[in-house]
């Protein structure tokens, strides 16, 4: 047997694929990839027909065929399941799919985390569906204000609360895996000025999950206290508003249009250069174009409340910027524009997918700046003109250059091309079908229909109009339908694509057909944007193994992970293997989000004990292994590490990344302390006195001891002080206990009563999210505890500790942020 | 920048010219302009009542957009340095794979988000001519 | 000098309205039309739509012919720098002016609606599911109380103070301006001027629960003459006689009819029930049959009211509630 014979062997077995039921249990990012996109596609097929539906009752005039009740779960589930269900997920599906080729690596860092995720959405996501076969879907609508949706009975809005908010926490995952994806894991050589245009709009978009979807979270997290303990953080009669939970919707909801629509357009960015024959014209604006459209984005939710009557000093801001991100998003198009008139075009059904996708987009984007100008949207706001527009932005944003991507990375996932004739065909009729459906509501929107009405009376005149627009929505279901069908078609008799079909430059395309479970051969040093077009000798390099990490001698799975701007190898990463703990972790994890909707307690405290048996579990034997030895040998003869901790390795940043989150939905519930207080003449309210200064004082003692603790055993450890850190560790579980005693005590003996107003209710809120944090973080430093005690966590090898140090960093500041604003604040009235 | 030898790489890499910090430097200042201006705005307005005068308002987020400006200008000035020294070629292409070029690009990118977040300044800074109340 | 600019924009956009899609608009309906504008606000942005549809049609027509012309035209080798420029140009400069330029002169229009001067009538509205509870201030500063139709003198400026006592709401009468949400706890301000005689159609913009698409309301613009007429005949008590049946029935525990019962106000006051156009806040239009329909299946009408049926009332009594509420002028 020759050398690199015997290399591939020990590769194909590090990295084969469970076989039998064991395929469940797969990680590997190129199966969780297939699975989460056939789910989010499945999940958009169930939201398409809920459309129809829709769009039958409104086809003519007083129709009857579903009830009022029905149609508001139909439009409510509508919106729900096309924004959560697929337009989000469908942009971590398939970028855990493509990134890691794109990036020359062979999994993402954490592959288990993706298959978490991946399995919290398809739960989640399972559940919510069903609900309507129960007749128990949420019915507010898909934004979910209050009164409305706390004042109704049933568990429609707790199903909608607590499956997405579940459903929250697979984006977060996916954010962390990605952005430490795109940091870390590129190959060696492709500094950050030659990662793929899709690397910097992943990045974008991670950083964006972490400051949008959090406040959504603490918003969840409000609301459902209320709706199950009756805390009135938006019932006026006792200090709410209903108008907070539209500021933290809307501050998660803008971006998440951007989150939703950026990546879509990263499609395009790949696809386009490949068939015009040259890279793209315009690297940098694109760079420029989503990090300013990442910024801008952030500034803009006030401009769906437009009509909520706040002050026009507002108004104007949001008007400015709403109108001011237009910039940055233009800009790509034109960048596109130039990048084919500079080159030679192949017309292919990808290409004319993207061509529909410009056409449609700009539309929407048209109406978005007639929108931005406050006046006119007090005339189209909530009328089927912001439909339309919507429409226009997310299909022309998002489905468009999604088919285009499945058209154009369906032979990279699978190894068979599509057909032309059906890929023409179904553009053709989902593009006429789609302007026959919407292009007319823009018309019935200003003649005076509002959104979500089941029905209208005969004198409006919209029934043609109407009509129309559901004639229009079958065809486009056809289009849709018919490229559902080009995939899901059996194709084994027909021959493999050739490797590299579309002659594309960037490094995904380099992997052979079929592909293999292992990703490249070996990896190579980039150095140019496209290395496929200006490194003729770059396959022959790949498959001969004469790249990096050409073997897996100890019959592991490893990658590379690089530095962060200039991609030098700083790390050998073995990353996790097939194993049942990341499904059943979401299962518990699940239990702990599900449960809750009735109310069923115990089960809920069961499944969260078994949810974090599983995580321990999880940690303890898949994470900071010291390895049998300090460096490798990763082949052109460089040895790098096998074991790194703190800044350098991928788990502290993935800690940085989650606790970036969290401290996003931390600053949502404090700006709910504020908020309340911008609304009250008096705040605290005249006679409702608490929490004292005294407790939480003693409390923002403790949280620095606490922290200062955790702090002094990894710097102690550090030094080989194990004795010292191991009781420095044990003084920090004590204080942290000690200081959600004393935080708890300060209302509590004060005797706020979180129902009786929005004040106690917000401390309260303040005071139970820290002492959660103080909770986990307690077990953290039990863990780092034990893993010392059992030579799992070493002076040298001291990564736990690094990142339970910065987890405490972050709760540290929280809590004393948290003590001083409760304790401190009301002082100052 | 830095001829330090490096202890270690993130040292290294950020001591070396223009960082991702660096490049999002101005569009930060874009974002807690625009914070301030909106939540000054709207606590006065909270506080002050709907029919209040905005002529203080006007004033401060005049001042505001004045420093975010002078800020994003400080930046533009530092990077525009940076930028002038090492790009003069006229290449806007940056595909080399040196560190030297990776510089360059991420003072480029960062010196257009500069101009993109002081349009953006302005244009917040718009409104303020028109209005009078909290209205 | 704004007035000036906008008026400039105002004409050009009015001579293409007139001509473009005067076929399509002429087939509809312009009871509930923001493209059928009787009011200053209405009209200003309605003439602002034709103005940004147009120029968005040339922006677009501009950009997808250079896509097109870049997939299909001729080849020509082109520089870097060419395509460095047209990004500038086209992606840049142009978007920076021109939006700049829509913002200045989108945003002029926010003062006006929101002016500090006295309004020439106000008009409380308090938005419940589903229905909209009114109150007119009168000369004098009294209140008279009314339901489910807004009346209203041309020419004035009338100035609406909305708020909500279960979800919110959205009051929005497009052929007279812009929508303003009806929030509870809060109580906000939205300001209209009719220009033109006629009657018109409000609704419900936010969704409300089950029947939001069934919350709407006539809307009358009167001479100014008839308008007081008709102020001055909502503020009289009720005359009709035979009120018995309508007590008897317990009706007078939700609805107020002023000289008659004013014991509940969970429903819409019924003095001059039979004086307005409809049933149900715009449900159905109010004619004899309609209204005994309304009595026995209110909530097969409009699913979700809380108006209870009267379905097992014998027929001569609920013949006599009728009577009486058809004579409550």
């Amino acid at each position: 047997m020759t050398d690199t014979a015997a290399q591939e062997q020990r590769l194909a077995k590090a990295w084969a694929r469970p076989k039998g039921w064991a395929y469940f249990s797969d990680v590997n990012n190129s199966v969780i990839g297939i699975w989460y996109i056939s789910a989010a596609f499945a999940f958009m097929l169930f939201g398409g027909v809920l459309a129809l539906i829709i769009r039958t009752q409104l086809a003519v005039p007083n129709n009857n065929l579903v009830s009022a009740e029905t149609y508001n779960q139909l439009f409510t589930l509508h919106g729900t399941v096309m924004m959560f269900l697929f337009a989000v997920p469908i942009f971590e599906a398939v970028a855990i799919l493509i990134l890691p080729a794109m990036l020359g690596a062979r999994d993402l860092p954490f592959p288990r985390l993706s298959a978490f995720g991946f399995w919290c959405f398809l739960i989640g996501g399972v559940f919510v569906c069903g609900s309507i076969f129960f007749n128990a879907a949420p019915d507010a609508g898909w934004f979910m204000y209050p009164p409305l949706s706390t004042e109704q009975g049933g568990i429609g809005a707790d199903i909608w609360l607590l499956g997405l908010s579940f459903i929250e926490v697979a984006s977060i995952a996916a954010a962390v895996e990605l952005i430490v994806g795109v940091l870390k894991c590129r190959a060696p050589g492709m500094h950050i000025n030659l990662t793929p245009a899709y690397g910097w709009y992943v990045l974008v978009v991670g950083a964006m999950i972490l400051f949008a979807f959090p406040p959504l979270i603490a918003g969840d997290f409000l609301f459902e206290m209320e709706r199950a303990f009756d805390w009135p953080f938006f019932d006026v009669t006792r200090g709410g508003d209903p108008l907070l939970w539209q500021h933290l919707f809307w501050i998660f909801g803008h971006p998440e249009v951007y989150i939703i629509f950026l990546p879509s357009i990263a499609l395009l960015a790949m696809i386009i250069p490949t068939f015009a024959q040259r890279p793209l014209a315009g690297y940098s604006w694109i760079v420029l174009s989503a990090i300013g459209t990442g910024f801008l984005s952030f500034g803009l939710w006030v401009h769906h409340m437009f009509t909520t009557g706040l002050p026009s000093i507002s108004l104007g801001f949001f008007s400015a910027a709403s109108e001011a991100v237009a910039i940055p998003t233009g800009i790509q198009l034109f960048v596109f524009i130039a990048t084919v008139m500079l080159g030679n075009v192949v017309r292919t059904v990808p290409m004319l997918y993207c061509l529909g996708a410009l056409a449609t987009f700009i539309v929407g984007g048209l109406t978005g700046v007639m929108l931005a100008v406050a006046p006119f949207d007090f005339q189209a706001h909530d009328s089927y003109f912001v439909v339309a527009h919507l429409h226009y932005t997310l299909i022309g944003g998002m489905l468009f250059p999604v088919i285009a991507g499945v058209q154009y990375y369906y032979p990279f996932a699978t190894g068979k091309l599509l057909s032309r004739k059906l890929g023409i065909w179904s553009f053709w009729l989902s593009f006429i079908g789609f302007n026959v459906t919407f292009l007319p509501m823009h018309l019935t929107g200003l003649l005076g229909m509002p959104r979500r009405i089941f029905t209208y009376g005969a004198l409006r005149q919209w029934g043609d109009l109407n009509l129309l627009s559901t004639v229009g929505a079958f065809i486009f279901a056809a289009g849709f339908l018919l490229f559902v069908w080009d995939c899901v078609r059996p194709k084994s008799s027909e021959p493999n694509a050739p490797r590299n079909v579309w002659k594309a430059g960037t490094l995904e395309w380099a992997g052979k057909v079929p592909a293999d479970d292992w990703g490249l051969r070996s990896i190579p040093q980039i150095d140019s944007r496209y290395p496929i077009w200006d490194d003729k000798t770059l396959l022959a390099t790949i498959d001969e193994g004469k790249g990096l990490l050409a073997d897996a001698k100890e019959g592991r799975r490893e990658t590379l992970v690089t530095s962060v701007l200039d991609a030098e190898p700083t790390q050998v990463l073995r990353v996790g293997t097939p194993t049942w703990l990341p499904m059943l972790a979401a299962i518990g994890l699940g239990g702990a989000f599900i449960f809750p909707v009735w109310k069923l307690w115990w089960p809920t405290l069961g499944s969260a004990l078994f949810f974090l048996a599983v995580v321990l579990c999880w940690l303890w034997t898949g994470t900071a292994e010291i390895p049998e030895k300090q460096t490798k040998d990763i082949g052109d003869g460089r040895r790098v590490p096998l074991y790194v901790a703190g800044p350098q390795s991928t788990g502290w940043w993935a800690m940085f990344i989650t606790m970036t989150g969290d401290l996003t939905a931390f600053l949502a519930v404090l700006f709910g302390y504020f908020f309340f207080w911008t609304i009250h003449p008096d705040f605290p309210p005249i006679g409702i006195d608490g929490p004292g200064w005294q407790w939480p004082m003693v409390a923002a003692g403790l949280a620095v001891v606490t922290w200062m603790a955790t702090l002094g055993a990894r710097l102690t450890n550090a030094a080989g002080q194990v004795t010292l850190s191991r009781g420095l560790l044990v003084t920090g579980i004590i204080a942290a206990a000690l200081t959600g005693v004393a935080l708890m005590a300060g209302p509590w003996t004060t005797g706020l009563d979180p129902t009786a107003h929005s004040y106690p209710a917000i401390v309260w809120g303040l005071v139970v999210w820290i002492v959660l944090h103080l909770m986990a973080g307690m077990i953290m430093q039990a863990y780092a505890l034990a893993r010392s005690i059992f030579g799992k966590l070493t002076p040298r090898h001291d990564a736990d500790l690094w990142n339970v140090t910065l987890y405490w960093h972050f709760t540290g500041v929280c809590a004393l942020l948290t003590a001083l604003v409760i304790g401190g604040f009301p002082l100052l009235q | 920048m830095s001829a330090k030898p490096a202890h270690n790489e993130l040292e290294r890499e950020t001591g070396y010219g223009t960082d991702l910090w660096r490049v999002i430097a101005a569009p930060v200042v874009w974002a807690l302009h625009f914070l301030f201006c909106y939540v000054y705005g709207a606590v006065y307005c909270a506080k002050a009542g709907r029919d209040a005068p905005l002529d203080q308002p006007t004033i401060v987020v005049i001042v505001a957009s004045l420093v975010a400006l002078a800020l994003i200008g400080l930046s533009t000035l530092q990077i525009w340095r940076v930028r002038a020294r090492s790009l003069t070629d006229n290449d806007f292409e940056f595909e080399h794979n040196t560190p030297e070029e990776r510089h360059r690009f991420l003072s480029h990118v960062a010196l257009m988000l500069c101009v993109l977040s002081a349009v953006a300044v302005i244009y917040v800074t718009i409104p303020m001519l028109y209005l009078s109340t909290c209205r | 000098m704004r007035r000036a600019r906008l008026n400039i924009a105002g004409r050009s956009a009015r001579l293409a309205s007139a001509t473009l899609p005067a076929i399509v608009l002429a087939a509809c309906s312009p009871e509930q039309s923001a493209l059928h504008p009787a009011g200053v606000d209405a009209t200003e942005l309605a003439n602002l739509f034709w103005f940004m549809t147009i120029g968005g049609a040339v922006v677009w027509c501009v950009i997808m012919g250079a896509a097109i012309y870049a997939v299909v035209g001729k080849r020509r080798p082109r520089s870097e720098r060419f395509a460095d420029r047209f990004v500038f140009f086209g992606g840049v400069a142009f978007p920076t002016i021109g939006l700049a330029a829509l913002l200045v002169f989108g945003l002029a229009l926010l003062p006006d609606w929101r002016g500090t001067d006295a309004p020439d009538l106000r008009v409380s509205v308090v938005a419940e599911q589903f229905w909209w509870r009114l109150a007119y201030e009168g000369e004098d500063g009294v209140r008279i109380a009314t339901a489910n139709e807004v009346h209203l003198p041309v020419g004035a400026t009338v100035e609406f103070a909305l708020t909500s006592t279960d979800v919110i709401h959205s009051f929005w009468i497009p052929a007279l301006g812009g929508k303003m949400d009806a929030i509870p706890g809060r109580t906000n301000l939205l300001r209209l001027t009719p220009t033109k005689q006629g009657i018109y159609r409000g609704v419900c913009a936010e969704f409300c629960g089950t029947s939001h698409a069934l919350m709407a309301f006539p809307v009358m613009v009167h001479e100014a003459a008839d308008f007081a007429t008709w102020l001055a005949a909502q503020r009289q008590p009720a005359t009709a006689s035979g009120a018995d049946a309508f007590v008897a029935a317990g009706c007078g525990a939700c609805h107020v009819v002023r000289g008659v019962s004013e014991a509940g106000s969970v429903g819409p006051d019924l003095t001059h029930f039979a004086s307005r156009r409809s049933i149900g806040a715009g449900t159905l239009e109010l004619t004899r049959a309609n209204l005994d329909d309304w009595l026995i299946a209110p909530t097969h009408i409009k699913p979700g009211v809380r108006m209870p049926s009267f379905a097992t009332l014998p027929d001569a009594e609920r013949t006599a509630i009728v009577d009486f509420l058809l004579e409550l002028k």
